[in-house]
């Protein structure tokens, strides 16, 4: 009746050379960041974890050892707070796969409440012991409730909900000056309002207040990276870390698997909650002070540029992430270290991604040409169009040294004044550049070598003349592309694992 | 009995003008939600950047208002004036949506679904900051109540009641511009594309339908009803700053979420209530309420009724 | 399967199940039961509505009437992972793996509900957490290990996008006997196999039976399995049940054949 040929022999016992002998050794075919930074990634995976993090650990904590740079010290100190809360935003959004939106609410709410428990606002100093703790377990449950709403929903919803979350949080620490209760009874003074709250009150480790910072907090931040680190990863390697990596993969098969994904999202953002409520607590002992505008939008955005730039998903990943990014943005504070960072990375940029050697050579030589002619056509139409100044500094030029030197004969500098208004032309540039960015990934071909040389030598002067000055704003500008572009070329961040997709 | 009168009277007329502002304000957020539930129902994203797109047509229209000598010395009558700065600021949107789209999402269009969010993110913080770069952190201003010598400012008054020619005017022009929205869905042909590919984008480009075509326009239209209510926004409250569109597209969001997303009569219900809930906020409690108020709305529905008012439950295939 | 037992309560019951989706009627007084130990098999041409009814029994869908009965206590209104919980497993029929999950992580995951460890517990890596992740991981083993050779050894550590495609149908097989079921909803399990392949999963699905003590509802297309392993078929049609019986009477049934092949076809044999 059955018209099925007879069953095959038994499958073969051992891995048959040829065959499983490749599919064995697939692991070491895995997508994964090739050349240079593959030789680092490979080399760290093949390392016992507990050795990565004593190295790192015992590097961090000898830097106030190996300089007396208070500056540095004050960065390193600044880059641990910035990696405790990379590595608790990996557990919503790497691991879990949550957009959680409201994670810097977390982080300011604990550091306010920490200021209001342990200062002078209330007359109330709660000791360290007492009032951190307390801050943590409070910022755990405001994490459970703030993501109760979506948890019937899907994950875009937590999203708004969690931002609209960060904007009533906001408000209210600009405007808790005054808050009476729907008009009943007096007013009080809750959150100190724009000036924030001051007088909070440092550490108190062992009966001895930790006074000399940053160094201390620097020690702090990175003992209690170091027990995160380790708590993180075993319940990374738990059943936990698994279903909310199934979870991350598919909601529903996770579900009909037996794994309850509602709590699971709220566990992901409440364990987010308490690694951000201790960075909290940890600000505001180390400013001795707590400001609304710390906690904005735009300290998301940077956080979460250094989450996806290390690679969502990693714990170490995100860790260097949240160096490279701070270190990135300190430099770019200095407008002589911006130039060269830009000169740097262009040209890198360039001899990466622009290959054969012909093409590259024909780029760089285009553009120097280019610049040339232009400047010399300016000069001689437009001669206030080629006097202006090389800044180094807010207040500084220079007009002497290699760099500047070049740069005077190559690009256009109008001269100007640091008003906004006479940047009209730095504007238009802008604008005009963006554009010609775009263009150069729609077009193919020699039209896109030909087309890089204007757009480049656009983004110099744009560089030069807008964005040097504009340091402030330049800052949040470049974590924004960051973020655009490493969502559209490589989500994977530099140390993130490919991930492949269902679609 | 004349002053128990008399007070009812002056209640009804403090009613009122809140009402009105309310509608105002509804109707913007009204168009500022379309754009949102239009992208959420053909590609299922929350355009994190619709509301900071909102703001830049705020600042085109600006532009061309100074460009144009207003308000002080305008260069052209009052009408063709608002219809030039309507018009640029509603295809400088348009254009900034579709280059967005083009750009920002459709290289993410089958990568997992965080990954355009968290694109939207950036491109949302990229036009906030590129807004301080281009005009400066500091509130620009329309200064609309001195263009032609505050003729849109003036009222009509009824009896105790009292209503400002802006105030119809936007009412009015909001409601012209849903009604072309409705009637470009509801009877052309891209229009019933676009409730094609919302419904289902594969078997949509099965059937013959362009989904990057139809895509594009939806983020143009709602490109442009959000640039127009930019202009309404300078027009009516005057000031401008680079980080307008962020609360106010939260609002719109709220609004399209409790008016049931993917639902363009939704969009423009839950608008005009959530404009409403916060003038009467405002009006009648504290404005310290305000966005708490929204933030609550927005989380009853999200716990008690997701789909919205007028949104329809959605299957999953398994 | 003796005869003379007394008619024991079947492990799964559905009384009079109904759903309609916008205004269509997709299951409309379905009536079925699974006897413990038994193979059944549901078929029908597509749109009958198979895959819904394994929707509702795992609660991704909630019925509009009727009742699922799991052991005689009713499973409507539970979220999917208590039922799961209860002890119901499926697979899917377009396979939904955890893909960039390594194979073993994979059974792993499903073995979320049978354990108990606190996240804290985890963290602290208290005696309770580390025993039930050795547990876990020979359990694990234990599993794949059903298949054979084609999930054991190197294959753990892979993730299970590099696997083929009859092992990934496997995997998701494997996966779904990890939350400890008493009975497994397989969603055709055969598709897209080759006839090796297909009588390799003939084999499969009785051994685990047999040897595993599961139950086993079925969704299938290709009438070789069916017929090659089941106690009891059920033709579904337009969300009816049309026909219930040995494989024999239902695939000659004129209401099947008609089903599938229109009204003037005939079978021969």
């Amino acid at each position: 009746m059955t018209d099925l040929p007879p069953p095959a022999t038994q499958p073969p016992v051992s891995p048959q050379i040829g065959v499983d002998e490749w599919v064995r050794r697939s692991g070491e075919r895995i997508v994964g960041p090739r050349g240079a930074l593959g030789v680092v990634v490979r080399a760290a995976e093949r390392t016992p974890r507990i050795v990565l993090l004593a190295a790192f650990v015992g590097l961090t904590a000898a830097i106030p050892a190996l300089t007396t740079n208070q500056y540095i010290v004050g960065v390193a100190a600044d880059t641990m707070l910035y990696v405790l809360l990379a590595v608790g935003l990996n557990v919503a959004v790497g691991w879990a796969g949550l957009l959680d939106l409201g994670y810097i609410a977390f982080y300011g709410f604990a550091a306010y409440l920490y200021a209001e428990l342990s200062s002078g606002h209330y007359n109330i100093h709660w000791p360290t012991w007492q009032s951190v703790p307390l801050v943590i377990a409070a910022t755990i449950l405001l994490g459970f409730v703030l993501a109760l709403p979506s948890r019937r929903l899907s994950g875009d919803y937590l999203a708004i909900v969690t931002l609209f979350f960060l904007e009533i949080f906001n408000n209210f620490t600009n405007n808790g000056y005054a808050w009476n209760w729907l008009g009943f009874g007096a007013t009080h003074d809750v959150t100190g309002g724009p000036t924030g709250l001051t007088n909070v009150d440092p550490f108190h480790a062992f009966g001895h207040a930790l006074t000399n910072r940053p160094a201390d907090y620097l020690w702090v931040a990175l003992a209690g990276f170091a027990v995160i680190a380790v708590a993180l990863t075993y319940a990374n390697k738990s059943r936990t870390g698994r279903a909310w990596r199934a979870l991350r993969e598919d909601p529903l098969a996770a579900e009909l698997m037996g794994m309850p994904v509602k709590w699971l999202m709220l566990l992901a953002v409440a364990v987010g909650a308490g690694v951000a409520g201790f960075a909290g607590t940890v600000n505001a002992a180390y400013y001795q002070g707590v400001f609304p505008t710390t906690f904005y939008f735009p300290l998301l955005i940077t956080v979460y540029a250094m989450t996806i730039l290390g690679g969502a998903g990693s714990l170490g990943g995100v860790a260097l992430g949240a160096i490279i990014v701070n270190v990135l943005l300190e430099v770019l504070r200095a407008p002589d270290h911006a130039r060269w960072v830009f000169y740097a990375l262009a040209i890198a940029g360039l001899l990466v991604k622009l290959r054969p050697w012909r093409v590259l050579a024909g780029v760089l030589a285009g553009l120097a040409a280019f610049g040339v002619v232009v400047h010399a056509i300016v000069a001689a139409v437009w001669p206030r169009g080629v006097g202006g100044p090389i800044a180094v500094g807010p207040t500084s030029f220079t007009t002497h040294g290699f760099l500047a030197t070049v740069i005077r004969h190559w690009m256009v500098l109008p001269k100007h004044t640091y008003t906004v208004d006479n940047f009209r032309l730095g504007n238009y540039a802008f604008v005009i550049v963006i554009g010609c960015v775009l263009a150069c990934t729609v077009v193919k071909g020699w039209r896109r070598w030909v087309l890089l040389v204007p757009t480049l030598w656009g983004a110099a002067f744009v560089w030069e003349n807008v964005l040097i000055e504009q340091a402030p704003t330049t800052r949040p500008l470049l974590l924004g592309v960051i973020l655009i572009v490493l969502m559209a070329t490589r989500p994977a961040g530099l140390f993130g694992q490919t991930r492949v997709e269902i679609v | 009995m004349s002053g128990v009168l008399a007070f009812q009277l002056y209640d009804w007329h403090y009613l009122f003008s809140e009402l009105v502002a309310g509608v105002t304000i509804g109707s913007l957020y009204a168009l500022i939600a379309l754009g949102y539930t239009m992208v959420y129902g053909v590609l299922k994203l929350l355009n994190f950047a619709h509301g900071d797109v909102y703001m830049v047509g705020a600042y085109i229209g600006w532009f061309v208002l100074t460009a144009l000598g207003a308000p002080l010395t305008p260069s052209v009558p009052l009408v063709p004036l608002l219809v030039l700065v309507f018009a640029a600021a509603m295809a400088g949107c348009a254009v900034l949506g579709v280059v967005i789209e083009r750009f920002a999402y459709r290289p993410l269009r089958s990568a997992p679904r965080i990954a355009p969010l968290i694109s939207a993110l950036g491109v949302s913080f990229f036009l906030q900051q590129t807004g301080v770069l281009l005009w400066g952190a500091t509130p620009r201003t329309y200064d609309t109540f001195d263009l032609h010598h505050g003729v849109l400012f003036k009222d009509i008054t009824v009896g105790n009641f009292t209503i400002a020619y802006v105030q119809i005017f936007v009412f009015l022009a909001a409601a012209v511009l849903m009604l072309a929205l409705t009637l470009f869905v509801w009877r052309t042909r891209t229009g019933k594309a676009m409730r094609a590919v919302s419904v289902d984008p594969e078997a949509a480009s099965m059937m013959g339908i362009d989904v990057d075509r139809v895509i594009s326009v939806t983020f143009l239209l709602g490109s442009a009803l959000a640039g127009a209510a930019g202009v309404m926004t300078g027009i009516v409250y005057q000031n401008l700053n680079p980080y307008m569109g962020f609360g106010a597209g939260l609002k719109a969001f709220t609004a399209a979420v409790v008016g049931g997303i993917g639902n363009i009569g939704g969009a423009m219900l839950g608008g005009l209530l959530i404009g409403i809930a916060e003038t009467f906020t405002s009006g009648y409690l504290s404005s310290q309420f305000q966005d708490l108020i929204v933030f609550s709305l927005l989380v009853v529905f999200m716990l008690f009724r997701p789909t919205g008012i007028r949104g329809t439950p959605i299957l999953q295939k398994v | 399967m003796s005869e003379t037992e007394p008619r024991k309560q079947p492990l799964l019951e559905l009384r009079g199940l109904s759903v309609s989706f916008g205004g269509l009627s997709v299951i409309d007084g379905l009536d079925l039961h699974v006897d413990e130990h038994e193979i059944v098999s549901v078929i029908g041409p597509n749109g009958a509505g198979k895959t819904t009814l394994f929707n509702l029994i795992t609660g991704v869908f909630r019925p509009d009437g009727g009742d699922i009965l799991l052991d005689g206590e009713s499973l409507v209104g539970l979220p999917p992972h208590k039922i799961t919980e209860r002890g119901v497993a499926r697979t899917f029929q377009t396979l939904r793996l955890f893909l960039n999950m390594t194979v073993k992580e994979n059974v792993m995951a499903a073995q979320y509900v049978r354990t108990r460890a606190t996240l804290l517990e985890q963290m602290l890596q208290l005696p309770r957490a580390r025993r039930e992740e050795r547990e876990m991981d020979v359990f694990a083993e234990e599993k794949l290990g059903f298949f054979g050779e084609r999930l054991m050894g190197y294959r753990w550590n892979q993730p299970a996008y590099s696997l083929s495609y009859a092992n990934r149908r496997r995997l998701e097989i494997a996966r779904a006997t990890a939350t400890r079921p008493r009975i497994l909803l397989l969603d055709e399990p055969a598709a897209g196999m080759n006839p090796v392949e297909t009588h390799e999963i003939t084999e499969l699905i009785g051994k685990l039976r047999d040897e595993g003590g599961y139950t086993i509802l079925l969704i299938e297309h290709d009438m070789h399995v069916v017929e090659g392993i089941s106690d009891r078929v059920v033709a579904l049609d337009h969300g009816v049940k049309i026909a219930e019986g040995t494989f024999d009477a239902v695939a000659t049934d004129p209401r099947v054949v008609e089903a599938y092949l229109g009204a003037s076809a005939t079978v021969t044999k």
